[in-house]
């Protein structure tokens, strides 16, 4: 029941994150997000391994929770960029789709009947994917592109815990390792766009198609 | 003693708008009115006669003593630990919720009567807010019935207990929504700002323009109770009714107090949003309390989440 | 030995960040290329053996990394013709070798990944990896066209990481817990179909950007418009073969189930929309990079057909992907050339090639034949097997449409590459000559000589490897 708090209290972030409009909020929401995480996989620990602890440390709070945040507060100082652009879809539209994820992933995993899948973990983890998802198509800003690929990377953590896959430790750690220098690439590309356009938003890469 | 629950809100709801002001005005430095300068207001309004416009008919003229009596008739239903309301019957609380919409309606076509378009304005949006909020209070209260088996106020007071972590999760997130519904349903911050002067962004306050004197009164004393109403519900949902009366009584009282001065200081503290982003925050309140819907399902076992 | 490879790749690729001697840098380009031809050597010396619990030498990896190595030497080559062409800084352009040896590094890691997460991590590091390749030119529309490609690719491998994950639901049932290709094809059959399916349709959609399928096929052509044409070569062939094989693993896991005919029937339609896609594209594309992209498109189409048609099919895939690497990267050296003589990519800017330069006219000729599948180019053999396996298969329609898609497509390459070599007329006016040096063009006639000769007369080593890499498949 104490992890199925923590999701509950995942969830709600992902709620508040449909109609958060401050990027700030926003960085707030992905820090709180990973000590959710951090919570969450700690309860999942059968047998406290130190070595297994430090990782899921090291993964959620220090990056997922602190380094991520951080350095996207930089890019966000860096750009100027305070406030979400208006998107074409509008506010009350994104709040319902994203209570419509967490009823489906609710309802999905309720209706699956798998004794290797725990339920309350997929349930989350089809929210939190479908929200990323969402939030990539439908902002048309590629720093909340980078907020939706990290809100999609969360719900793969999810993922991860409710198969209950059990990866060598060097695979974790590379992957861990992939993803953060992913989004610092991404980073570092989304800041040459804020350079090179003097903004962010997708409507000023469209030169390839001419 | 079936009233006591209905008796100890009249009284706190007198206070209410005092304690509220009070609080701004010391959060923000003022020296501010004392707490029962609402009270003498409404005791002067109580003393005029009304003004009705020529255009108006008798919908106007009746539409402040009906949203009033709607109140208190609502109030009826509070109860109070082991006692039951005045009234009490199995799904109470659709009526209650209902008795409350007819109040707000009767004010709603009182203020298109009087063929202002501020007012009508207001009242429509008075109306989207009211019908918004809606799913939040009945999901809300759904899961509560759900989590506890029985459907009216005092049933599912008494049964209500709280065990793990998840249980007290969903009471905080139920005592969220209650507050937040409070200000939705009163029209407060951040929704909309009592102190406004621009009717153009007025909500409530737009709607009651025309009306003046003893209307006026009614129109106030009834903010008070319905604060009153949503303060008395979330007491109950608090305390457990093994507890001996007096500390009841005392905590009932207590979280009322708790409550205003908590609506105090989420008006100071907070900025009214933006006309166009309240569907949308109110909108939140309903997604929160649909997960809170879930998370009971998963409580009582209704779906198996592993 | 993987370790040792990737040991000395990081360290050349490290030296080669910092360094900014012309002759060193050349030192250490051949000196790695040395190291992937032993590694290579090596593997094949050591056929489905493990290297360690991660990696295997098996055929599919053993033949993929052959083509990477001998596209390497040619990659290397024409990098450093295209480098000395352009006053780049010496920091872009140490950053453009460290890059592309990382990149072949970590493709050469996913050839040999036996575990599905160390394939999932090095596909995830090429993407980085080619992100600076693309950038080289540092260009606001290289800029677009490489954040497109980076964040994309990213998205699509983190859905295909979800499929993996799915796939360990699947095998749980069995008692597995580890992600092992070879125990996860032994324990097949017993396997949950409904997340295997699952697993399946997330790994074939997070692939496709990789391998340039449908449906995410737009940021490969993207990333193809504004690369460096050594790297277009490159990454439309060696890295796209990374995507196939993360499908063809996928696929050979689904094949041991019942979900087969289901598998067949995705692929079927993915393929057949890959080609309708790109025969679309290509009636209206004015730009010969994105025309090759297209076609890169087109042939991935025809690989996931041949997938799914089964049977003989098997062998005309594996064959098909390794002549599309060595038609496609000699097409991308040669149109290399053709901008540094008209400096523009444009079809409609560029004509009278034929006059220009006649031995990369020639050159041009033998790729459209190589290109469009035209005897006796190679590609004519793999796509002849591909459609009589459909056929044998009762798949007329989808044959059929093929068949006339790829007639529009022939069609319309053959149409931009006549202009290209004859267009004299209104509008075209010659540019300045530009000396070509022959030399430049050796490599594209030797890898369509591969092609005729491994499409013809396959010797008889590269027939066993294929069927090594297809014997697991029913």
């Amino acid at each position: 029941m104490t992890t199925f708090s923590l999701l509950l209290l995942f969830e709600l972030t992902l709620i508040i994150l449909s109609f958060t409009e401050r990027v700030k909020r926003f960085l707030t929401m992905l820090m709180i997000q990973g000590v959710l995480l951090f919570g969450i996989a700690y309860l999942q620990l059968q047998h406290i391994n130190a070595l297994y602890l430090a990782f899921i440390l090291l993964e959620t709070i220090i990056i997922k929770g602190l380094l991520v945040p951080l350095f996207l507060n930089q890019m966000r100082k860096r750009n100027n960029f305070n406030r979400l652009a208006h998107s074409k879809v509008s506010t009350f539209i994104t709040v319902m789709a994203i209570s419509a994820a967490i009823v489906f992933g609710f309802l999905l995993s309720s209706n699956i009947h798998d004794d290797n899948l725990q339920t309350k973990f997929f349930a989350a983890s089809i929210a939190t994917i479908i929200t990323g998802i969402y939030f990539m198509i439908v902002h048309r800003n590629i720093f909340t592109h980078i907020i939706g690929y990290l809100i999609m990377e969360n719900g793969v953590f999810l993922f991860s815990l409710a198969v209950g896959s059990e990866m060598p430790m060097l695979v974790n750690t590379a992957i861990l390792l992939d993803i953060f220098v992913g989004v610092l690439v991404l980073g570092i590309f989304a800041n040459r766009v804020g350079d090179t356009f003097k903004n962010m938003h997708v409507d000023d890469l469209a030169q390839l198609k001419h | 003693m079936n009233g006591l629950g209905f008796l100890l809100s009249i009284v706190s709801s007198l206070l209410f708008p005092g304690i509220i002001a009070v609080t701004k005005a010391k959060l923000s430095g003022r020296k501010g009115p004392g707490i029962f300068q609402p009270l003498f207001d409404a005791a002067r309004l109580f003393r005029k006669g009304s003004i009705y416009s020529v255009t108006t008919s008798i919908i106007f003229q009746i539409a402040p003593v009906i949203y009033f009596a709607s109140i208190v008739v609502a109030l009826l239903f509070m109860p109070f630990g082991q006692y039951k309301g005045f009234l009490s019957f199995e799904v109470d609380f659709v009526f209650f919720s209902y008795l409350l919409a007819v109040g707000k309606f009767v004010m709603i076509i009182g203020a298109m009567d009087t063929g202002s378009g501020f007012e009508g304005m207001g009242a429509n949006r008075e109306a989207l807010y009211s019908m918004l909020v809606e799913p939040a209070f009945f999901i809300l209260m759904g899961s509560l019935a759900l989590l506890t088996n029985h459907t009216s106020f005092y049933s599912l007071f008494v049964h209500i207990h709280f065990d793990s972590v998840l249980s007290y999760l969903i009471a905080l997130l139920a005592i969220y929504l209650f507050v937040q519904i409070a200000m939705v349903e009163n029209s407060r911050i951040p929704i909309d700002d009592p102190k406004t002067h621009l009717e153009l962004t007025m909500i409530h306050e737009v709607m009651v323009l025309d009306n003046s004197g003893f209307d006026m009164c009614l129109i106030h004393l009834a903010t008070g109770l319905k604060f009153a109403l949503y303060g008395g519900l979330i007491a109950n949902f608090i305390f457990p009714d093994t507890w001996p009366l007096y500390t009841q009584i005392a905590v009932f009282l207590m979280v009322n107090l708790l409550f205003v001065i908590a609506v105090g200081f989420l008006e100071a503290f907070r900025a009214r949003n933006k006309l166009e982003k309240n569907p949308k925050w109110i909108l939140t309140l309903s997604s929160i309390s649909m997960v809170v819907f879930l998370s009971v399902l998963v409580i009582v076992h209704k779906y198996f989440l592993e | 030995m993987l370790i040792v490879y990737f040991l000395s790749a990081f360290a050349i690729s490290g030296t080669l960040l910092y360094l900014r001697n012309r002759a060193l840098q050349l030192f250490f380009n051949v000196l790695f290329l040395a190291v992937q031809t032993v590694l290579t050597v090596y593997a094949y010396c050591h056929l489905n053996e493990n290297d360690s619990i991660y990696f295997a030498f098996d055929s599919i990896g053993v033949i993929l990394s052959g083509v990477l190595t001998l596209l390497g030497y040619a990659t290397f080559y024409h990098s450093y013709l295209y480098l000395e062409r352009r006053s780049d800084t010496k920091r872009n352009k140490s950053i453009y070798y460290a890059a592309l040896i990382l990149l072949s590094a970590s493709m050469n890691g996913a050839y040999f990944s036996k575990h599905l997460g160390t394939f999932w991590i090095c596909v995830e590091a090429t993407t980085l990896c080619v992100s600076a390749l693309i950038y080289h030119e540092r260009t606001p529309i290289a800029l677009e066209a490489t954040w497109k490609y980076v964040f994309i690719c990213s998205v699509g491998i983190s859905i295909a990481l979800v499929g993996i994950l799915s796939i360990s639901v699947a095998v749980s049932k069995e008692g597995l817990t580890d992600l092992d290709l070879n125990s996860i094809v032994a324990h097949a059959q017993g396997m949950n179909t409904k997340w295997i399916k699952i697993a399946f349709i997330l790994v074939l959609t997070g692939f496709s950007a990789k391998m340039s399928l449908f449906p995410l096929y737009a940021v490969c052509v993207d990333a193809n418009t504004v690369a460096p044409p050594p790297i277009n070569a490159f990454i439309s062939t060696a890295l796209k073969n990374v995507g196939f094989l993360g499908i063809f693993r996928m696929y050979t896991i689904i094949a041991q189930t019942d979900a087969l005919p289901w598998a067949n029937n995705v692929l079927m339609i993915t393929g057949i929309i890959s080609i309708a896609v790109s025969a679309a594209q290509l009636l209206r594309v004015n730009h010969f990079n994105r025309m090759l992209a297209f076609s890169c498109t087109e042939h991935m189409g025809i690989v996931a057909l041949a997938l799914s048609a089964g049977g003989i099919g098997y062998y005309a895939a594996v064959l098909h992907i390794v002549l599309h690497s060595f038609a496609k990267a000699g097409f991308f050296y040669q149109i290399g050339q053709v901008y540094s003589i008209y400096n523009s990519y444009l079809i409609k800017e560029c004509g009278n090639y034929i006059k220009l330069n006649p031995l990369g006219a020639i050159v041009v000729i033998l790729a459209f034949i190589c290109v469009t599948a035209i005897p006796p180019s190679g590609l004519f053999v793999s796509e002849f097997m591909t459609f009589k396996s459909l056929f044998a298969g009762d798949h007329y329609y989808i044959a059929i449409a093929a068949l006339f898609l790829l007639t529009v497509i022939m069609f319309v390459i053959g149409k931009d590459l006549l202009r290209l070599l004859y267009y004299n007329g209104d509008g075209f006016t010659a540019p300045q000559s530009v000396k070509i040096n022959r030399l430049e063009t050796v490599s594209q006639f030797i890898f369509f000589g591969f092609i005729i000769y491994l499409g013809v007369n396959p010797p008889e080593f590269f027939s066993d490897l294929i069927r090594g890499a297809t014997a697991v498949l029913p």
